[in-house]
């Protein structure tokens, strides 16, 4: 694997878990709107 | 649309941007392509800073005024600390592993430390769960978030009082060890994930709202059993 494969990577990871977690809360939102 | 989505899509935005700079910066002549690291993983671990600073804000003015809005903001504070902080980690790992040769080593301060105060906020969260009543509960986090917060300027300082193997900081009082394209790179994406930060405390914020309401109208069973009182019991 290449060092911009594994950087790239490491950038995937740290947004999806940001976003990730925009999208938890806004799971959490409608649960809690029920 | 709400202000909470007009400041995500912001924060996005700058995201972007700050992920656009990142990957057209000029490469250290060392690092190579992970030069490109410190702008994941400085923003996150200044954001989880950030937020156990908010965290003990809103603990301590919990404790004087007795508002659960304050005790609000340290709970979800506390908790996107923690996510930033896990992630800022994975990152510094991933960094670590390329330039010194290893993901983690306990003998060194910043890396030490950092776990501590991530286990420590971790505790944080379990203790917030493991209580059921909101006065007792918000009160008892309210005094470990107020107390907690030692370890920032402890994880921050670290690299200063013990020199191992994470270099000091790069941005001092007397000026930047980086050049102006990577400086203005980094602190595009301090700001953009700064912004991110304020998106996502509204964001959960709300739903601590959301989800009191809905537990306070929850009726739980045993909740009309009064217990008995002393003084109405006569003698006989």
């Amino acid at each position: 694997m290449s060092d911009a494969m594994i950087v790239a990577g490491t950038y995937a990871v740290v947004y999806g878990a940001t976003f990730g977690y925009a999208v938890y809360l806004h799971w959490r939102r409608k649960r809690a709107e029920q | 649309m709400r202000r909470v989505q007009i400041i995500f899509l912001v924060a996005t935005a700058a995201v972007a941007y700050g992920a656009y700079l990142a990957f057209t910066a000029p490469l250290d002549a060392l690092q190579g392509e992970f030069t490109r690291m410190i702008y994941i993983h400085v923003p996150t671990l200044w954001l989880a800073f950030l937020a156990f600073g908010v965290t003990a804000l809103g603990s301590i003015a919990y404790l004087i005024t007795r508002k659960p809005r304050w005790d609000r903001l340290a709970a979800s504070s506390a908790e996107i600390g923690v996510l930033f902080s896990v992630v800022g980690v994975f990152t510094g790992m991933v960094w670590g592993q390329a330039v010194w040769g290893q993901a983690w080593d306990w003998g060194d301060a910043r890396l030490a430390t950092t776990a501590v105060m991530i286990f420590v906020y971790l505790g944080y969260l379990a203790l917030r769960h493991s209580i059921a009543d909101p006065e007792v509960r918000a009160k008892r986090a309210a005094i470990l978030g107020a107390i907690a917060v030692i370890q920032v300027p402890l994880v921050y300082f670290s690299v200063n009082l013990v020199r191992t193997l994470h270099q000091t900081q790069s941005i001092r009082p007397d000026g930047s060890t980086m050049p102006t394209e990577i400086l203005v790179a980094l602190l595009v994406n301090v700001g953009a994930f700064t912004l991110l930060y304020i998106a996502l405390m509204m964001a959960r914020m709300h739903v601590a709202v959301l989800e009191e309401i809905r537990i306070g109208a929850t009726v739980v069973a045993g909740d009309a059993v009064a217990p008995p009182r002393l003084s109405d019991v006569k003698d006989v």
